[in-house]
């Protein structure tokens, strides 16, 4: 989707607040929110694309002015709205109307969280198809407008980059954030700086993207 | 249970920002409450998350990684080639480490990583991410402008030295692997540890310090 958040090669954002040893949380709130967040007795067929979109669909003023852990909570708000976990009016007071949905699993506990913390999940998926891309070929990233959640920023779409790695056919987001499940081969592209930016001539710099293959033509 | 539904979550944004506290520990404190009187959640699981990301696991969890790979090129090597893979030699695993890549600084190469379109990072490995690596002003110019940014963060990069940027834009996840300081051959790995920093894990520090007098 064509939102705020697709903030790649934007300008006018002003110097980065930079800082070199930072505490996780600076407020107690934040840690909290990021617990719920990893503890939640959550419908299996949630993903975090769901909660990346939910997140892209904030208000863009909100987008670039609330708290980063605010919005968290407003994506999971919405993700919990949206499903019939709870109600609005619970939100805002903070009190259960004593209803709970029956097919949701059991809270994690704390003694699960020394299992959970050690669990990174795993996007790649069986494929039949043999990838259309090889490494070595250009490829050219899509010149696309999609009206929902996808992961080809648009400083890249239409120019041309060199497939460098394959990955295997993995989830593709695009399509998980809507509830779909489609797999796709992935790979890395890169991008010469000097390819995509006007003030960038001559450099020799470059960005990788990790892109699936609907997110590519070929070169010609 | 209803599917989710991203139609209805563009329309419950502006509804629920009206309706809830604007004040976001209120918020967040509201949530729990109504969440764990659900039995939806354990306040107990939240409390060990919050030590496990204050406490535990954290930059000095990547620092380690970085040490064994500086001290042991066949594990460097397998960490370059599979970084998931690698790592499980050494007993680590975790949030958001399911496909990770490590990408070398080399004499001419530094490497920078971003996540433009949200705030991707291994967590498994750096724990939550600084604020400055979450705002647009990095995530928009790191792509465009990598030397301005690292100027910013007061690396001075030599011409001589190209910038590879790698945008978390999949499940990926990316660790920039520095490059171990001169000087260093008596240290153990205890001690290289102590000298990697979170930010040369990003790649926003470049030339690691090396601490005299007793390291």
């Amino acid at each position: 989707m064509d939102g705020i958040h697709d903030v790649g090669g934007k300008l006018g954002f002003g110097p980065i607040k930079v800082t070199h040893h930072d505490a996780p949380f600076h407020e107690a709130w934040e840690g909290r929110m990021v617990g719920i967040a990893r503890g939640l007795a959550r419908a299996p067929d949630w993903n975090s694309d769901m909660f990346r979109h939910s997140r892209e669909l904030e208000d863009p003023v909100l987008y670039l002015t609330r708290p980063y852990f605010d919005q968290w909570y407003k994506a999971y708000a919405c993700m919990l709205v949206g499903a019939g976990v709870v109600t609005v009016e619970e939100l805002a007071s903070g009190v259960s109307d004593g209803t709970r949905p029956k097919e949701l699993p059991s809270p994690m506990s704390a003694d699960t969280v020394t299992k959970a913390k050690r669990a990174g999940a795993r996007f790649e998926r069986p494929y039949d198809k043999a990838p259309r891309f090889e490494i070595g070929d250009r490829a050219r990233a899509r010149l696309i407008s999609p009206t929902g959640h996808c992961r080809l920023p648009a400083y890249v779409r239409g120019h041309l980059g060199e497939v460098i790695a394959y990955h295997g056919a993995h989830v593709l987001a695009d399509a998980a954030a809507h509830s779909q499940t489609r797999i796709e081969p992935l790979y890395t592209v890169r991008f010469r700086l000097s390819d995509l930016f006007p003030e960038r001539e001559g450099a020799a710099d470059r960005v990788h993207l990790d892109l699936w293959e609907s997110h590519l033509d070929d070169a010609g | 249970m209803k599917d989710y539904d991203a139609k209805m979550a563009a329309q419950l944004q502006p509804l629920i920002h009206s309706h809830v506290p604007s004040e976001p520990a209120l918020r967040v404190k509201a949530l729990e409450t109504l969440l764990v009187e659900k039995e939806l959640l354990d306040s107990a699981a939240v409390d060990a998350w919050v030590e496990v990301y204050s406490d535990e696991i954290g930059p000095k969890v990547g620092a380690g990684v970085v040490a064994h790979a500086w001290c042991d090129d066949g594990f460097r090597a397998r960490l370059l080639d599979d970084g998931t893979d690698a790592l499980k030699e050494i007993d680590i695993s975790g949030w958001a480490l399911g496909h990770l890549k490590v990408v070398e600084n080399t004499a001419d190469t530094h490497n920078l990583v971003v996540c433009t379109l949200c705030s991707c990072y291994p967590h498994g490995l750096l724990g939550i991410q600084p604020p400055w690596y979450k705002l647009e002003a990095y995530r928009a110019r790191a792509v465009r402008d990598p030397r301005g940014v690292l100027a910013e963060f007061g690396v001075a990069l030599p011409d001589s030295v190209s910038v590879d940027v790698w945008d978390s834009t999949a499940e990926l996840r990316y660790l920039v692997l520095p490059q171990r300081p001169p000087g260093t051959e008596d240290l153990d790995e205890a001690q290289l540890a102590a000298l990697v920093t979170r930010n040369s894990m990003i790649g926003t520090e470049r030339d690691l310090p090396v601490k005299t007098g007793g390291a």
